[in-house]
């Protein structure tokens, strides 16, 4: 394949970073004054590549004519699916920020710009198609993160968030790292697609530990137990909105990396990693649930809430069929949504003089003092509880059928039991803003683009989100297939 | 078994460097302590390092400006480093590496030029 023909698959990699570079330097040249101004217009630049990908993911691309740069990169309509997802959610992230950072004072051009840089590195990361580009792509959004927790850096909270962040990240990526020269050192390849065949054969001693490794480093990126220590500290230090990030734009591409090299690389070996990724999905399920019951603060609640969303997520992984992947998929849209949603009302969540409330003994009453957003948070809840006339509900179904089509009856039981602990927690929320006295501590009005973002999340997941289920099966079977097809 | 023969050169490659390297160390000392003065003091004996005190409280605060300094100085060691396989590796990969890494150094260019913009190049 040509130049001219690669060059044309990565043309939306192309449009970011082209875009982030002039907005660093627009941003140095107007001051931090025109932080909003970069932020519409990096939220402008989203839009525009998101057409760019589209038409990928609507007609199915797979194939070698969707392979850039001789099997470096994949444009197919699996990393389309992927990209979406995360350029929505980076879209939201830069839609709520200014009014956030605005208040601290603290809002600077370099926040659009990084979150650009994050976005396009996770584009990388979904379309890898070798050991390189996943890691090229994994650092790049890594490194952008690290600044992002520690954005606010005269909080305390939001320094230490970005330093244990970067610590235990730089831990990972060297874990990765070593898994990566170990899979290289015993198929002789960077290649997935070379990979895979090496390993067709069998599994030699040292190609098992390079998978493990590769997984136990990919494992931290996802916040999968028992790499997820890091998770509740950075949700709570960083800032919401970056958090809001967080828990949904590098989520969707390390997931969609881990399948990538689960299905595609190790797809030969598929006996060598299910049985860690059976685990990792119970333990995250189990932690997540058990963590969150304890907590007083409702973003280490949320936090907590991911690694148990995690956790379903990977059975579908653990069932290794396209059926599976398809369900992670759907899922993974439909968690994006709930986080959004989560986050963005707990933006909302402020007292009198503009502070945030983060305080679940706090939010007691809200249905008296703020009854819309009271109805929208109990929606998010009982979504991610995934009570049936919320769209959450769909996601876990469609996880669960794949695991026991994949006769993984037991692995479907356990997860349905955790998920009973994990309703206990969400159903607290609900029970103390709407049946406990009103503490009256959130007021304040919040951006009009705050109630847009939970507006439009909120819809998604209530059960009119049940029209798009044909839509959305659809287009997470032609993704599935294109992970399977490069497999 | 793997036939350890191969890395004989790899080994004897060691032994030449560490006997070299180990003369290069102790000769001078020992023709400074045979022909110069012997008078040693704590200045003397402690280590040199970059100005300063080698041992200290790590708790002690040092100004931010040595770390900007510092890593802008690395991004551009690296790409210096970046150049040299690149130099003699041009005429393998041709045109298509030229470019590629005229945007590798337009883009540095483009953080150099935000960095001086930002100030981040002056002392005061």
């Amino acid at each position: 394949m040509d130049f001219t023909a690669s060059l044309a698959l990565i043309a939306p990699e192309i449009l970011l970073s082209v875009s982030g570079l002039v907005l660093l330097l627009a941003g140095a040249w107007m001051g931090d004054g025109a932080s909003r101004l970069v932020s519409y217009a990096a939220v402008a630049v989203l839009a525009v590549c998101a057409f760019m990908v589209a038409p990928a993911l609507c007609s199915g691309a797979m194939g070698p004519d969707t392979v850039a740069f001789g099997g470096q990169f994949r444009a197919d309509a699996f990393a389309s699916f992927a990209k979406l997802l995360i350029y929505a959610a980076g879209g939201a992230a830069l839609l709520v920020a200014p009014a956030f950072f605005e208040r601290h004072g603290a809002m600077r051009a370099e926040y659009p710009v990084l979150v650009l840089f994050a976005v396009l590195g996770m584009g990388l990361m979904v379309s890898a198609g070798d050991l390189l580009t996943l890691y090229i792509g994994l650092e790049l959004n890594s490194l952008s993160a690290y600044v992002l927790a520690a954005f606010l850096r005269t909080d305390e909270r939001s320094a230490e968030a970005g330093l244990k962040y970067f610590v235990l990240g730089a831990l990972a990526s060297g874990i990765l790292l070593f898994g990566m020269s170990l899979t290289y050192g015993f198929t002789g390849t960077t290649t997935f697609e070379g990979i895979r065949t090496a390993l067709s054969g069998g599994l030699s001693t040292g190609a098992l530990f390079g998978v493990i490794f590769m997984l136990a480093g990919l494992a931290f990126k996802i916040a999968a137990v028992p790499f997820h220590m890091w998770t509740p500290d950075v949700y709570e230090g960083a800032p919401t909105p970056v958090t809001t990030f967080f828990a949904t734009a590098p989520k969707v591409a390390a997931v969609g990396l881990t399948m990538r090299v689960a299905m595609d690389a190790f797809g030969k070996q598929e006996s060598a990693w299910q049985q860690v990724i059976i685990f990792a999905a119970l333990a995250s399920i189990v932690v997540g649930a058990l963590g969150a019951i304890g907590q007083v603060n409702i973003k280490r609640l949320l936090a907590y809430s991911s690694i148990n969303n995690v956790g379903f997520i990977l059975i579908g992984l653990a069932a290794a069929t396209q059926a599976g992947a398809s369900a992670m998929l759907v899922y993974l849209s439909i968690y994006v949504a709930m986080s959004v949603g989560g986050f963005v009302a707990v933006l909302m969540l402020k007292d009198a003089d503009g502070e945030a409330v983060e305080a679940i003994a706090d939010i007691a009453g809200l249905s008296r003092t703020q009854p819309l957003l009271a109805l929208c948070l109990a929606a998010v809840m009982f979504s991610l509880a995934g009570i049936p006339p919320l769209f959450g509900f769909w996601g876990k179904f469609v996880v669960f059928q794949a695991a026991v089509q994949a006769d993984m009856i037991a692995l479907a039981a356990i997860g349905i039991a955790a998920s009973v602990i994990g309703a206990f927690y969400y159903l607290k929320i609900v029970k103390i803003m709407y049946f406990d006295e009103p503490v009256n501590k959130v007021h304040g009005k919040s951006d009009w683009i705050h109630w847009a973002l939970l507006a439009v999340s909120a819809i998604f997941i209530s059960p009119l989100g049940y029209l798009l289920t044909r839509w959305l099966g659809s287009l997470a079977d032609k993704a599935a297939a294109a992970l399977l097809f490069a497999a | 078994m793997v036939d350890l023969s191969q890395y004989l050169p790899i080994l004897i490659f060691m032994g030449i460097a560490l006997a070299l390297s180990a003369a290069f160390i102790l000769l001078p000392m020992g023709v400074a302590r045979l022909t110069g003065a012997h008078k040693p003091d704590a200045e003397k004996l402690s280590e040199y390092e970059c100005g300063f005190p080698a041992f200290e409280d790590p708790r002690s605060q040092f100004d931010v400006r040595f770390y900007l300094v510092a890593i802008l100085f690395i991004i551009f060691d690296l790409e210096a480093a970046f150049l040299f396989p690149w130099a003699v590796s041009l005429d393998l990969t041709g045109w298509a590496g030229w470019i590629t890494m005229m945007i590798f150094l337009g883009e540095l260019v483009i953080g150099y030029i935000y960095a001086w913009k930002k100030g981040a190049l002056e002392w005061e």
